[in-house]
């Protein structure tokens, strides 16, 4: 299930017009425009079947290795590998920098994937941090929400993604095109299929195992304190996506969105 | 779930809200201080049901409770009798001193710096504050805060963009829909929880 879907994101090569594709489809559940609503969740049931196969496999196979990768592995070496996994996003972050239209940003990340992948030993240390060239992290998630007319809360449709978990159309699209521009990606498939699924899977385990460990006291605390865990995680998965979304655009246009804010009062 | 929060609770991008900046004092921000003072005095110096009993006195004393118990049922509020606002407001309460005193821990040499609070034109200010941690990224936290009659009171908090009313009022929404749209089971399942 999972390769046939990154197969299909792998087929996906013109960036730019799957972005306007993207916005496109967006723009027209402008209908429901307002962060103040429920998710549009219309695929709940399966959702909710997907979410449910999810737990069970995180519950026997990858939080067991989670805690314990958190609680065994040495510091420094968990840092390491998180230092080394966001170093290879920046070639991803770069272009989608360059695609919102800010190269000079763009410019400042690819400095910091040279400074880390060289003095930085492949980007187990962040050097880049320590000699003033700061840390942003980009994809086409980002990208389509920061052009698409409509409030950030609106992803389009929520879908659960197999092992990946919460996601929506937006942010389903965006790691598609993440996929299918990454460099080390093209050039390992390009040497060999084998190659290619080689890097694909080791890149996509050690996310995992990382991204979990980093997430077991967030997400822990949710399924506790909730009654409904699917419709917690949904509800804050949307909200916080919309805010990473919101603070790129409020760069742009401050009191047009706080102005937009108050429209969105909590209550009536 | 592993990348279910890719960008997420913990390791969001530290980047501040990009507003024009108001002087980080007055009574929104004081208010916020005094809150967080407080919590952390809690934390240093109490275990267990008496840092429950603490909490729960910071969460009446400057939260306002029946303003986000409203917030949260959306909808539902309207269709509830007192008599069951009553018991869903005590047993959320319950459910949150709880959840807070539990999720605290250890003290860990936390601090909250007030960066920024904005006015809104609907009379509710939002005081933007970073949790500091000794390890690791400081964790963006908003609180929006307004006088509704009875001097400043906190009306939501925001973690790193996740509002703790937003995702309740979702939370339950769907409890009760998925129980015959029912407040009552919501409130059962509350009071169930509560006296564990």
């Amino acid at each position: 299930m999972v390769e046939r879907f990154l197969n299909m994101l792998a087929g996906v090569r013109r960036p730019a017009l799957a972005v306007a594709a993207a916005a496109a489809m967006l723009g027209g559940c402008a209908g429901r425009d307002t962060g103040a609503a429920e998710v549009w969740d219309p695929i709940e049931g399966a959702n909710r079947f997907v979410f449910s196969i999810n737990r069970a496999v995180d519950t026997v196979a990858i939080r067991p290795v989670a805690v314990l990768y958190r609680d065994w592995m040495p510091a420094p070496a968990q840092r390491g590998l998180h230092n080394a996994l966001e170093n290879l996003g920046e070639p991803v972050t770069a272009i989608a920098e360059v695609v919102q239209g800010d190269p000079g940003r763009a410019g400042t990340t690819l400095a910091r994937f040279l400074v880390n992948s060289t003095i930085g030993v492949v980007g187990l240390f962040d050097v880049a941090s320590a000699i003033g060239l700061s840390k942003t992290k980009e994809g086409f998630g980002n990208t389509v929400g920061y052009y698409a007319g409509v409030e950030p809360e609106n992803g389009g449709f929520y879908i659960v993604l197999p092992v990946i978990g919460p996601s929506n159309a937006r942010d389903g699209v965006g790691l598609a095109i993440d996929a299918a521009v990454d460099p080390f990606s093209i050039v390992a498939f390009s040497i060999s299929r084998d190659a290619g699924w080689i890097y694909a899977g080791a890149r996509f385990g050690a996310t995992v195992l990382d991204t979990r460990s980093r997430t077991l006291y967030a997400l822990d605390d949710l399924e506790r304190n909730s009654v409904d865990y699917y419709a917690a995680l949904k509800s804050a998965y949307t909200q916080q996506r919309a805010e990473i979304i919101r603070q790129k655009r409020e760069k742009n246009g401050p009191r047009a969105e706080l102005e937009r804010r108050d429209k969105l009062a909590l209550v009536r | 779930m592993p990348f279910a929060s890719r960008r997420a609770f913990l390791c969001a991008a530290a980047a501040a809200l990009a507003l024009p900046a108001h002087a980080a004092d007055g009574p929104a921000a004081q208010l916020i201080e005094k809150v967080a003072a407080e919590v952390i005095e809690l934390i240093q110096t109490t275990q267990g049901a008496q840092r429950e009993a603490g909490i729960r006195a910071v969460l009446e004393r400057y939260f306002d409770l029946p303003y986000m118990g409203r917030a949260a049922l959306a909808t539902h509020w309207e269709a509830t009798t007192p008599e069951q606002r009553g018991r869903f407001l005590k047993a959320a309460i319950s459910a949150e001193a709880r959840a807070y005193s539990e999720r605290f821990g250890q003290y860990g040499g936390q601090t909250l710096a007030v960066t920024n609070v904005s006015n809104r034109p609907n009379g509710s200010s939002v005081v933007a504050s970073k949790l500091n941690q000794s390890n690791g990224q400081p964790i963006a936290i908003q609180w929006e805060v307004r006088d509704s009659g009875q001097g400043l009171r906190i009306t939501d908090v925001k973690i790193e963009g996740v509002s703790m009313v937003m995702t309740r009022r979702s939370d339950f929404n769907s409890y009760i829909q998925n129980n015959g749209g029912k407040v009552d089971a919501l409130i059962g399942e509350l009071e169930k929880r509560a006296s564990r």
